[in-house]
């Protein structure tokens, strides 16, 4: 069977999008998770989305979350809750390559960006492979 | 220079945007202590105007384990006069025992990165 298979058959049998994600209006901040080695979105990644105390630098917890069937994360942070700071998202890239059997040269990728302007949408995708990942702002 | 090409490890910080090397950039190499799941620093080095550091890994190869080179790009950009959506930049790989030489590149620019293990 080939992993691209594997991975589809798992996205049924697993409960779907098991995440503690907030429902309601789109979140102002979202992520997207594509698999650029096999061409298909990055489902059932476990990501966390942490946020810095400026006082303290130390780091919370906002939300865990796990991508659907399209890589995507829905309802990662409220309008309300998204204040300027700098924030970090974190994904278990090797638990996911894990999954399907495969090794991954990261254990995880952690992204930490600057949201100066919380009015704004930021969209901070991972483009990933075994051996490469990448990201940018997008919209 | 020939220390640098048999160094177990080495990186090379391209400014993307800027069509440049990312020159005179701080970067530091952590090994995570996996009994007391701490990050101990190992070394310090800042690029050169080719973007590139000698000397991040002194002696031989290195041990497995999961390793953290760190990129302070924020402050990268801010000496440019600029601002970045990335405070900094933390590659977190992991090392097995079989493998020997290891090229970690950074390209970059105010609004994106990416990395791959090169050679």
């Amino acid at each position: 069977m080939s992993v691209y298979r594997m991975q589809q058959l798992k996205a049924h049998i697993l409960p779907g999008n098991k995440t503690t994600a907030m429902a309601g209006p789109a979140s102002p901040l979202t992520t997207h998770v594509l698999n650029i080695a096999m061409g298909v979105p990055g489902s059932n990644m476990a990501i966390n989305l942490y946020r810095q105390d400026p006082s303290t630098n130390t780091w919370s917890l906002i939300t865990t979350g796990t991508t659907n069937a399209d890589g995507r994360c829905p309802g990662l942070i409220t309008k309300e809750t998204f204040t300027s700071g700098v924030y970090r998202l974190r994904f278990e890239t090797a638990q996911y390559w894990e999954s399907m059997g495969e090794t991954c040269f990261y254990p995880y990728v952690e992204i930490a960006f600057t949201i100066n302007d919380p009015g704004q949408k930021y969209h901070v995708p991972l483009l990933l492979s075994r051996f490469s990942y990448s990201t940018y702002r997008g919209s | 220079m020939a220390a640098a090409e048999s160094s177990p490890l080495t990186t090379h910080v391209l400014n993307t945007g800027d069509g440049v090397p990312a020159a005179r950039m701080a970067l530091s190499l952590h090994r995570l202590d996996s009994q007391l799941m701490i990050w101990n620093m190992l070394s310090v080095g800042t690029t050169n105007k080719d973007g590139r550091c000698a000397g991040l890994v002194s002696g031989g190869a290195l041990s497995p384990g999961m390793y953290k080179l760190r990129f302070e790009t924020g402050s990268y950009w801010e000496s440019l006069g600029q601002t970045s959506f990335y405070p900094y930049v933390e590659v977190v790989f992991t090392i097995s025992a079989q493998e020997q030489s290891f090229h970690l590149p950074l390209l970059m620019t105010r609004f994106s990165y990416s990395t791959y293990r090169g050679s």
